[in-house]
Formats: structure tokens, C-alpha cells, sequence
């Protein structure tokens, strides 16, 4: 059993009380009893007196010694009588030599003179006998007083124990089971309806109900909030965007799976940091700073296409970048950044532009694309010699061998044309069997090296596999300097095109004489 | 105090049939004419007559005569002296009989007796009816003082 139960605590308790108060009602019991038991003495010495009284009188009055010596001698015999003197007439007689103590005095008068004092009796009693009778007194008491408080203890106990502590016990193990949450309630004692125990345990009962809805609350609660934290990570985590948090310093907080994925990508391995604004992630850093400080300091989000920097010698790659700042809640600062892998759209982009700007079939600008770039050039104001080469006995090809063999004799033209251009000059196809050279920084004597150079390849004779037979062709070509000859592109194209057209006049007669340059502009030709 | 007397001597006169004459007189003490004693205290003559002292004041001897064939008398005399009835007398005596000195006084046959006994011993002293009185005994104490 439990030491500190309430059972043994009950008992230990009342057997205790029961003690005490025992010992004190027997202390109390055996003072009682002594003082009872001294009245008593009195009185029965006060009637051994009466019965003497005659004797003892006889006695004192003849002042017979020998008949009161017999008188004390005799109230001696008696227990509660310790000691007797008489004394009469000067005379005393006494029973034995004890002290008088606490004696009783008794005046003894004539027999016949009730009024006439003759002597006085002292009796003692015997306060040792008188005590020790008490004591056996109490004592019994005493015995009968354990017993009762022994049987109050086990009568205490017992109905502590079915009435109070067994129902507390069995309540105080059903609640040790009972987990908030399962549905079981406790069960209220037999005959403790109406108790303070069977409050206790409906209360109780009450208490469970209100946790259980409580958990229930809260576990629904937990559930929504794991639910929709699972949404947020799978938001964030399957997101095909990378995203990331950081400080503006550029130590990453968070990233997602789609950010390593991009590094991977990259031929980078992760780092806790890029640099501010992931930097080192792009190739013009500071485009991207200066576009996010602008935006921020108009408070805006910054957005911007970007090209990323990769390690690797694969597709370059673009993102649209996002970052927007965010104040926490203790007033800290931090960006996140979205990335936005837009380099799929940005190479059809790439390929629309080139496929406006460039000729299928032999790969060099077309003539929209040499306008671009001519335009350009003539905006940064860059000097250029404009070449405009047609050529010869091209018709005659296509005619008898067809357009497939034309346009063989058009990529082989081409690739004569890649190979004679310096690095820097550009070339195209202008339309048909038209060709365009544009030669940087190039005097006349340069551009007829060029031209020259290429005339000599392309004339050429050229080995028609399919028909099995050479075929040689040739070119005539008209060269326009800007800003020499005109600043405007029109009009260098126009001088361009007759300075051709006069080199094609002489293509059988001379056909060394295949370069003419354009004629200084008759002003007044230029005006009308 | 003479009606009361009255009325005890008619309910003894009822009760004992030898003494029908003259007991309705007072009782009186009287020792020889002779005797220096003149008077006497109730106390002296209870010491006397209880056995306390056996003499007189003066230091005489004393030897107190008592009646014995008149009962009534004599239980009169004693219920006025010590208010006691015969038989509480007569265990008085017996209860000292053995124990020592006191001796109970000397019985005599009546009062003729004792005025004789008087008139020859100048030490007695006895009880009798006031009537009874001769000259040769004096008075020494009287009941109805």
C-alpha cells in the first residue's frame, strides 16, 4: 500500500487523535479520580468518626487512655486511614508514630453535654492507598479508553475507507487511465450521487468534455495548418521557378529544388551566397543592380530579362529576374528573388530574328538583315564601303541544270563570299543572284582586294556532281563608300547599283574590268 | 415547665404501676445537711453521677446512690440530667464496666433508703422527690432552676 496514501494517512492521523486523546482524558480521568477518591476517604473517614464518636467520647470524657488508645488503634485498621490522635483532658493518645498528614479534625463533645468540648480527634487519611486506588482506577480507565479509541480508529477507518478513500481511489485510477481524447468518462461511485465525490466526478466528466472538444478543435486546426503548409512547400518546392530568400547582402535563406536545378544547369555548385543580387549567377551584373535600385527606389518590384553566366558550353541562357523586398515583421529586410527561365523563348526569339534577318538557303543576312545592320552603321556613323555584286551567266545555269543547281552555285557563292571578307565585314544576299559586301574602314584599294579576292573564286569552275559537268559562272560588282560618296543609304545603294550595272556593260568585253566605283553625284542629277 | 412535667408523669404513671405515689413532684439533690457542699453546677453533678469524678468540689469523697425499684424516678432523673433514657444509661455503664476506675453509682431500693443511706454516709448524694424532703438532708441542686 502506498505509504502516503490517503488510507494510511487516515489511519495514522486517527490512530493518533485517538491516542492523545486518550492519554489526556486519562491524565484528566486519574486526576478526577484521585480528587473523587480523597472525597470519598473524607467521608468514609467523617462516618468511621460518627461510629467511633460515642467510644471516643466516653473515653476522652473519663480520659480513658487505654479505651481511646483502643478507639485510634481500631480506625487504623481501617485502609483509608493512615493515622488517628486523640487528645483530651492534656492527654494524647495516637495509633502510631506516622506524621499527620492532611489530617481531619473531629471536636469531640461531652455525651452528655453536647455543648461541652472535652478533647478533638485527628484522623489522617492514608493519601498512598487513596492514590494507589485512583491509579488502578484510571488504569482501568485507561485500558477501557485504548480500547474504545482503538475501536473508534477501526470504525473511523473503515468508513474512511468504503465511504471516502475507496470512491476517491477508484476515481483517482479512472482518471490516471482516462486520456483526454478517448471518449471514456469516469463513473460515479454507488451512493455518491448526490456527494461531493459525485460532483467532483461530474465536474470532471464536464472538464473532459471541454478538452476533448478542445482537441478536437485544435487538431482540426493542426490538420488545416499542416494541409495548407504542405500546399505552400509544394507550392514552393515544385514551383518550376526557382525562388530565393536572402538577405541583401546575398546570404541565401531558402531556395528551391528549381534553384539547384538552375545551378546544376549552370555547372555551379551550391553556395551560401552569389554576391548581392545573386551577381556572380549573371553576366551583366550591374545592369541587373542598377534595374533592381531603380525599381526600388520608385517602389516597385524590379523585373528584367537577364542572361545567366554558365560554366558550361551549352545554350546561353536567360531568366526573367523578380525581386521584390520584403520587410519582416522585426523590421528586417530581405529579397526574393524569382528566376524565370525564359531562354527557350528567348532563342525562338533568337531564331525568329534570324530567320528574318538571314537567308535560308545560304545562310548570310538577307536583305533585310544588311539593311539592319546598314542602318546601324551609317546611326554610329562608321565608315563602309557598300559592295553590290551580280552575277554573271548565273541565269544560264539555272536554265539549262535547274534550281537545284542554281541554288548550289548560290551556297557555293556564299562560301567564296565567307571565305574573301575580312573578319570584320559583313555580307549577304540581296535578292536573286544579287550579293552585298559590306566592308568596314575600307579604302578602294581595299575593297578591290576583297572583291577582287572573291571574283577569282567564284569564277571558278564549279563541278556539277549530279550532271557531271563543270560549269563556270562570274560576277560583276558596284562599290558605294559611306560617307564618302553619300550619307544616305538609298542613295549609296542607287550609286552602287549603277556603278554595277556599268562593270556588267563590259562583263564580255573586259572581263577583268568587274569592280567599277561610283561616279562622283552630278549635283544636279542629285537634285532632280 | 409544670404542665410539661404535668403530662410526663401521667404517661409514666399509665406505663409503670409500682410507683403511682407523689411522682409528679420535682426531683431534687440532696447529700447530708452536714456536707460543706452547698450548691452544685449541673456539670459537677453529671461528673458525679457519670462516673467522671467521684468527689465533691471541695475534694470530699462523693458516692452518688441511685434507685433501683423506682424506675420511674430514676429514669426521670436521668433524662433530666443528661437527656438520656435508661437503657442508653445503662449501656454507658456497661460499655466502662471493665475499662477502669469509674464505678456506677449505688443502688438503692427506694427512697426511703437513700434518705437513710444519707442520713448515716456524709459523703452520698442522691436524687429524690421534692416531697420526699426531710431535715436531715439539704439541697444542692434543683431541676426547675
Amino acid at each position: 500500500m502506498n505509504k502516503s496514501g490517503l488510507l494510511v494517512r487516515l489511519a495514522v492521523v486517527i490512530g493518533f487523535a485517538s491516542l492523545a486523546i486518550g492519554f489526556l482524558s486519562t491524565q484528566l480521568f486519574y486526576r478526577i479520580t484521585v480528587n473523587q477518591e480523597i472525597n470519598i476517604a473524607n467521608q468514609s473517614i467523617e462516618s468511621l468518626f460518627k461510629t467511633v464518636q460515642a467510644t471516643a467520647a466516653t473515653a476522652a470524657y473519663l480520659a480513658e487512655q487505654d479505651l481511646a488508645q483502643e478507639v485510634v488503634d481500631g480506625l487504623t485498621t481501617n485502609d483509608v486511614v493512615r493515622n488517628v490522635v486523640m487528645t483530651f483532658e492534656g492527654k494524647t493518645v495516637r495509633a502510631n508514630e506516622e506524621p499527620l498528614r492532611n489530617p481531619v479534625t473531629f471536636p469531640i463533645a461531652s455525651l452528655f453535654e453536647p455543648d461541652r468540648a472535652i478533647g478533638e480527634m485527628q484522623i489522617a487519611p492514608n493519601i498512598d492507598y487513596i492514590k494507589t486506588r485512583a491509579e488502578q482506577l484510571a488504569g482501568e480507565n485507561s485500558k477501557a479508553m485504548i480500547m474504545q479509541a482503538a475501536v473508534v480508529t477501526v470504525v473511523a477507518i473503515f468508513v474512511a475507507f468504503y465511504l471516502i478513500t475507496r470512491p476517491m481511489i477508484m476515481i483517482a485510477r479512472a482518471l490516471h487511465r482516462t486520456t483526454p481524447g478517448d471518449g471514456s468518462r469516469l463513473a460515479v461511485p454507488d451512493f455518491h450521487g448526490n456527494s461531493e465525490l459525485g460532483v467532483l466526478v461530474s465536474d470532471v466528466n464536464k472538464l473532459l468534455d471541454k478538452t476533448e472538444a478542445q482537441f478536437s478543435q485544435e487538431r482540426q486546426l493542426r490538420e488545416e495548418i499542416e494541409a495548407l503548409e504542405k500546399r505552400f512547400r509544394m507550392l514552393f518546392e515544385k514551383s518550376i521557378s526557382p525562388i530565393i530568400l536572402m538577405e541583401p547582402r546575398g546570404n541565401i535563406l531558402l531556395y528551391n529544388s528549381a534553384f539547384e536545378e538552375t545551378l546544376e544547369k549552370l555547372g555551379k555548385s551550391f553556395r551560401k551566397s552569389f554576391g548581392p543580387l545573386l551577381e556572380d549567377l549573371f553576366v551583366e551584373p550591374e545592369a541587373l543592380a542598377s534595374s533592381v535600385e531603380m525599381a526600388f527606389a520608385n517602389d516597385e518590384i524590379a523585373t528584367g530579362e537577364f542572361r545567366l553566366r554558365s560554366d558550361k558550353e551549352t545554350e546561353s541562357m536567360w531568366a526573367q529576374v523578380i525581386v521584390t523586398s520584403i520587410i519582416s515583421d522585426d523590421m528586417r529586410e530581405y529579397y526574393q528573388v524569382t528566376l524565370h527561365d525564359i531562354s527557350k523563348r528567348k532563342r525562338e526569339l533568337d531564331l525568329l530574328a534570324y530567320q528574318a534577318d538571314f537567308d535560308k538557303l545560304t545562310k548570310l543576312h538577307n536583305r533585310q538583315g544588311l539593311e539592319k545592320h546598314l542602318h546601324n552603321l551609317i546611326d554610329v556613323n562608321t565608315p563602309f564601303t557598300l559592295v553590290l555584286m551580280d552575277l554573271n551567266w548565273f541565269k544560264q545555269v539555272n536554265d539549262i541544270y535547274g534550281h537545284k543547281s542554281g541554288d548550289e552555285i548560290l551556297i557555293f557563292v556564299a562560301d567564296k563570299i565567307k571565305k574573301a571578307i575580312r573578319p570584320n565585314d559583313l555580307a549577304g544576299r540581296w535578292g536573286g543572284d544579287e550579293f552585298v559586301l559590306i566592308l568596314k574602314n575600307a579604302d578602294q584599294t581595299q575593297t578591290t582586294q576583297v572583291v577582287e579576292r572573291l571574283v577569282r573564286l567564284i569564277s571558278k569552275p564549279y563541278y556539277l556532281r549530279k550532271f557531271e559537268q563543270n560549269v563556270t559562272i562570274g560576277a560583276s560588282a558596284g562599290a558605294a563608300s559611306f560617307p564618302t560618296d553619300s550619307s544616305e543609304l538609298q542613295a549609296l545603294l542607287h550609286l552602287a547599283d549603277q556603278a554595277m550595272y556599268q562593270a556588267k556593260k563590259v562583263k564580255d568585253t573586259s572581263p577583268e574590268d568587274f569592280l567599277r566605283f561610283a561616279e562622283p553625284i552630278d549635283v544636279e542629277q542629285d537634285n532632280a | 415547665m409544670l404542665g410539661l412535667t404535668l403530662i410526663k408523669a401521667v404517661a409514666l404513671a399509665g406505663s409503670i404501676s409500682l410507683s403511682g405515689m407523689a411522682s409528679s413532684t420535682e426531683l431534687v439533690v440532696v447529700v447530708h445537711k452536714d456536707n460543706p457542699t452547698e450548691t452544685l453546677t449541673r456539670s459537677q453533678l453529671i461528673d458525679l453521677y457519670m462516673g467522671k469524678y467521684v468527689a465533691f468540689p471541695d475534694g470530699s469523697k462523693a458516692q452518688p446512690l441511685d434507685i433501683d425499684n423506682d424506675e420511674a424516678t430514676k429514669e426521670q432523673f436521668y433524662k433530666a440530667l443528661v437527656g438520656m433514657p435508661l437503657n442508653r444509661v445503662n449501656a454507658y455503664w456497661s460499655r466502662i464496666k471493665f475499662s477502669g476506675r469509674a464505678r456506677p453509682p449505688v443502688a438503692q431500693q427506694d427512697q426511703q433508703a437513700v434518705l437513710s443511706y444519707i442520713e448515716s454516709t456524709g459523703s452520698a448524694i442522691a436524687y429524690i422527690h421534692e416531697n420526699n424532703l426531710t431535715d436531715n438532708v439539704k439541697v444542692v441542686y434543683r431541676f426547675d432552676e
